[in-house]
């Protein structure tokens, strides 16, 4: 197996630089589901269809996500009438 | 874990959690202590930093650079990710979670109370903070102070020369 053969199939050569990429691709999920359930209620979604959606129970996504995103719309309680385009 | 730390030394960690909420880091790294001392922008570590031209913003700019990089040797493009996701994407950890110290950052305040001890000093500064971040040649701080063109070692002879003694 030549250099860059190993280098392909084993990922990045030093170890540190995997596992670093580990960090920061959890760090842009955890970012990226935030403003993707802020994106689907903003566009009316309920949790109910969020969380189907995502896999995950309707307490679960609420649990994690409701009051990050009430205190970005302050005055419209996510996931109720009055939100949609 | 504050035993000792002079105001300002507390207050630069505490604003170290600040940038590390504000960069989206789920725990406070070594290299989230740096950006502390730069913000807390008192006392000899922040001023041997500045004199060396590195400031906050390039610091914040640097850690940002460091997660695209780590993204990109995996083949994502935060920008993309980004653009994607649109106004909504905040790398910012919410109010209500709390974020504890990572390893790499007890381990550098460990090794700031070490570096007291040896200069014979009484109480914690952002000086010692700055020694026990220099210390962790593995850590974040230092590969990121690399990549802005700052040696180890001229930093702390720096830092020496601003405390007014011998390097040791």
């Amino acid at each position: 197996m030549n250099e860059k053969t190993r280098t392909r199939v084993g990922g990045p050569e030093d170890p540190r630089e995997g596992l670093e990429a580990v960090v920061a691709l959890r760090r842009t999920l955890e970012a990226l589901e935030a403003a993707q359930v802020e994106n689907a209620i903003v566009a009316g979604w309920s949790w109910a269809r969020i969380a189907e959606v995502l896999g995950v129970s309707k307490q679960a996504v609420h649990k994690k996500h409701a009051r990050r995103i009430r205190e970005r719309y302050p005055g419209r309680p996510p996931g109720r009438k009055g939100w949609g385009r | 874990m504050f035993t000792r730390f002079t105001d300002r030394s507390r207050t630069s960690v505490e604003a170290a959690f600040d940038e590390a909420r504000m960069l989206g880091h789920d725990s406070l790294g070594d290299e989230d202590l740096l950006l502390g001392i730069l913000r807390a922008d008192e006392g000899i570590a922040a001023e041997a930093l500045s004199s060396l031209g590195v400031t906050l913003e390039d610091a914040r700019e640097e850690s940002e650079e460091m997660l695209s990089d780590a993204l990109s040797s995996i083949g994502i493009s935060l920008e993309g990710v980004r653009t994607e996701a649109g106004e909504a994407f905040d790398m910012r950890i919410p109010d209500n979670r709390r974020i504890p110290y990572s390893p790499m950052a007890k381990k550098t305040l460990v090794g700031a109370r070490k570096e007291m001890r040896r200069l014979g000093d009484n109480s914690l500064g952002t000086e010692h903070v700055l020694l026990g971040i220099l210390g962790n040649a593995d850590g974040m701080a230092v590969r990121m102070l690399a990549r802005m063109g700052i040696a180890p070692e001229t930093l702390k002879e720096r830092l020496f020369e601003v405390c007014g003694r011998a390097a040791g």
